[in-house]
């Protein structure tokens, strides 16, 4: 037993010093990590988009559109970048990427207006850009309201009503809306959370495919397997093992950075959402181990990793919902290891939702695992044949 | 004597630019590792993309109701909506904690509910009613389906009880209207006729997938030829300046033209065969691209610099295909991105290349419309050809100066 031990540590402090040989492994760790988590912290700080840049085309220029403006310019939520007559110009500026809105206002806008004759407005919106799009919507819809509500109020008061029976009468119906565990309706929350776990796996990944592939590629697999005895479970467990250290902890860090020190609600429990992130990373080593094994070539490995990893990150379905995909695509979905990771999270970290909610999806992370195990004689097939085999 | 002189190393320069880029071809042609990335993963990516975002829009989400009204008002709201094609109320429940259940089992993503109380409120004619509206979080798509579709169906059985008030109040039917709704409004959605998630999100991805595989791939025959430390980069001709600019324009040219005609099939043909968004003139989106491209490969080829390995760039720069389509300001707004973050992003082509297509391909802009980023690429490209240039006639003085000194030292030897 004290053998292995030993033989085990001899293979760790080999890989210790190949790890600080060269300052990759490292930077490719933690220093993507720390990058990207202070990018994807910082990036979306205000948390929501709320003001997006409109063109407000008025041909009307009459007293009550001019006043209007000037009313839409003094609310907060409203960003009039360009105020003008001629609809080819705010057109224009939408094409060239300043507004994602504009507002029409035709002549005889005013005339219509007291006369009841119930003028038309025109609002568009880009979708060539769905959140600005989106948002610059949202405004116009106020807009709009708030004309039409401040019209009605000028009438029915005209008409001597008070003002509490005219509220009533302008807003007869109402929505509360409730946005379950991001109440803020935050895309930071629900954008951070799955994005930078997801880049924490993609970097296991890849890292292990490369500690393992450059041995291969550099022919040192039987200096390797020579000091672990030519013991294929040593060899591996004493190679992994610093690596899947460094992983954890930043596995921890990143967990108590999103969750305790910037704050994001969970709603279940911590232990098990940190759990099921382990349980990912550990999915993404496997993972990484798999495409080595099935793929012994350094370069094919880490391309077709690459770009196996980078599909799970559409198709965990935190952007666009699994819901809505083809079947096909869908099944797909559960060969990526940030699908399982996602739902997991949505269990713990949003719904609150019992232990026996994420099971499955713990369980296929494992299963990333064993099949991992299951390929190993291939592994060792290779590593052992390394001399012989033109890798290159 | 001077001029047969200038002809004859102008002409000698063409001849070495030639010759280095036919090398380059054949390196990039040889070499599996970048034919994956630079053909296959360009070629592919796209296709794949076009499947995961097939059906464009999500449809039918599922909706749990609690009606603890059980008024034919509700029931009323509650077939209108129904009718929209962004929801189905799949599960009716009798109380809100079933409902909720349904909600963390995510068998629905939605839940309305109805207070007891809703219709009386609704017939007097003092009364408001509410109506709860409880979204699942998960994605923002659920709640931007239910919450607008909800809100649509609101405004319209609003405006059908003011007019039956004012009616009641004595008005006429038309005066009621025209106080309800002053001025009626149409609205819009401009370029994306669809308005589907892929239309907004595949151009980008095609635009992102260009440069990135070119990064990958320029960065793959560098550290390859750091490796076999072959002479490829290395400078060739008698003057070092002329050298240096034989050697990175006739690199630069090979990539070019490899990627000129990726770009014409990804970005312009792409566009047009998946029934993407592509409103655009194609010569202006080919025109469009000569700049991007050039910027892309001067950026890749600084980037390089700092690869000693074939694979050790996929393995660091892996994680900036996310970092960039977030800093270019795409999926988020840059209007929203903190000043800093924008100043970064003008360092990378993809920022102006994306934002370029997607206006003329997607918006239909000409080509004189996006000149800012146009001439913000050509920018860029200058400067990185002007940095990698200097780097390269550095490297090489350097070299060169140690080769001296090392024949010194064996010359006294000898």
């Amino acid at each position: 037993m004290n053998t292995i031990l030993h033989t085990i540590w001899l293979v760790m402090l080999r890989e210790l010093k190949r790890l600080v040989s060269r300052p990759l492994y490292l930077v490719a760790s933690v220093g993507v990590m720390a990058v990207c988590t202070f990018f994807f912290l910082t990036l979306l700080k205000g948390g929501s988009a709320e003001k997006m840049p409109v063109a407000i085309v008025d041909q009307d220029q009459s007293s009550i559109s001019q006043r209007l403006i000037h009313e839409m310019q003094a609310t907060p939520s409203v960003d009039i970048r360009i105020v003008t007559n001629d609809y080819a110009e705010a057109r224009d500026a939408m094409q060239k990427g300043h507004v994602y809105g504009i507002f029409v206002m035709h002549e005889g806008f005013y005339r219509d207006l007291v006369s009841f004759k119930r003028p038309q407005l025109d609002f568009y919106v880009t979708n060539a850009y769905t959140v600005g799009g989106n948002t610059a919507y949202k405004q116009m819809l106020t807009i709009v309201n708030l004309t039409s509500g401040a019209f009605q109020r000028e009438v029915l008061r005209k008409k001597g009503l008070p003002d509490d029976v005219i509220m009533h009468r302008i807003q007869p119906l109402a929505i509360e809306g409730h946005m379950i565990a991001n109440p803020w309706g935050n895309y930071s929350i629900y954008l951070v959370s799955t994005i930078l776990p997801g880049i924490l796996g993609l970097i296991c990944m890849m890292l292990t495919i490369f500690v393992i592939g450059y041995e291969l590629k550099m022919h040192t697999a039987h200096e390797w397997m020579n000091v672990a005895r030519n013991n294929f479970t040593i060899a591996i467990l004493g190679k992994l093992t610093p690596y899947t250290v460094i992983y954890t902890l930043l596995g921890v860090v990143c967990h108590f950075v999103l969750y305790d020190y910037v704050g994001f609600p969970v709603h279940g429990s911590h232990v098990r959402l940190m759990f099921g992130l382990l349980l990912f990373i550990f999915a993404m080593e496997a993972l990484g181990v798999l495409m080595i094994t099935l793929l012994p070539a350094l370069r094919d490995a880490l391309s077709i990793g690459a770009l196996y990893a980078m599909l799970g990150f559409s198709l965990s379905g935190f952007t666009y919902p699994n819901m809505s995909m083809l079947a096909p695509v869908k099944a797909l979905s559960y060969i990526e290891p940030l699908r399982h990771y996602y739902l997991i999270y949505v269990n713990e970290a949003l719904m609150g939702a019992p232990s026996i909610n994420s099971l499955p999806y713990s369980m296929a992370l494992m299963a990333f695992v064993l099949l991992a195990l299951l390929a190993s004689p291939r592994l060792k097939r290779i590593l052992i044949n390394d001399q012989m085999m033109d890798v290159e | 004597m001077s001029l047969w002189h200038t002809l004859n190393e102008y002409w000698e320069s063409v001849t070495d630019s030639t010759y280095v880029f036919a090398r380059e071809i054949k390196r990039v042609f040889t070499d599996s590792g970048v034919m994956i990335i630079f053909v296959v993963a360009t070629l592919a990516y796209p296709i794949i993309y076009k499947t995961m975002y097939f059906n464009e829009r999500i449809q039918d989400i599922p909706v749990a109701v609690v009606d603890l009204s059980h008024s034919s008002e509700s029931r009323m709201f509650l077939h209108q909506w129904n009718a929209s094609p962004d929801v189905r109320l799949t599960h009716t429940c009798q109380s809100m904690a079933e409902a909720e259940n349904l909600l963390r089992d995510q068998k629905v993503h939605g839940i309305i509910y109805f207070p007891r109380d809703f219709a009386s409120q609704l017939a007097d004619p003092l009364g408001q009613a509410h109506i709860s509206l409880y979204c699942d979080m998960s994605s923002f798509l659920y709640m931007k389906g239910i919450y607008l579709s909800c809100n649509q169906v609101m405004l319209e059985s609003m405006r059908n009880i003011q007019i039956d008030r004012y009616e009641d109040m004595g008005m006429d039917k038309e005066f009621a209207w025209a106080l309800v709704q002053d001025a009626p409004y149409t609205d819009t959605a401009l370029f994306a006729p669809t308005g589907g998630y892929g239309s907004f999100l595949i151009p980008a991805v095609l635009m992102l997938i260009l440069h990135q595989t070119l990064l990958f791939g320029i960065c793959m025959l560098a550290g390859t030829a750091r490796e076999e430390d072959k002479i490829v980069y290395r400078v060739i001709g008698r003057r070092r300046s002329l050298g240096v600019m034989r050697l990175v324009i006739g690199r630069a040219l090979a990539y070019f033209a490899i990627y000129y005609v990726l770009a014409a099939i990804v970005v312009g043909w792409y566009p047009r065969l998946f029934d993407l968004p592509h409103i655009g003139n194609i010569w202006d989106i080919m025109r469009f691209n000569v700049p991007y491209i050039l910027a892309t490969i001067f950026f890749s080829m600084c980037v390089s610099l700092f690869i000693r390995n074939r694979e050790s760039g996929l393995v660091l720069l892996i994680s900036t295909s996310l970092v960039f389509i977030f800093m270019a300001g795409v999926s988020w707004p840059k209007e929203m991105i903190p000043e800093p973050w924008q100043w970064v992003a003008c360092l990378l082509p993809y920022t102006f290349g994306v934002h370029g297509y997607i206006h003329i391909n997607s918006m239909g802009a000409t080509l004189s419309q996006v000149s800012f980023e146009y001439i913000a690429l050509w920018q860029q490209a200058l400067l990185y050809f002007v940095i990698y240039s200097t780097v390269m006639y550095i490297a090489d003085w350097r070299s060169e100066k140690k080769k001296q000194a090392a024949e010194a030292i064996s010359g006294t030897s000898l």
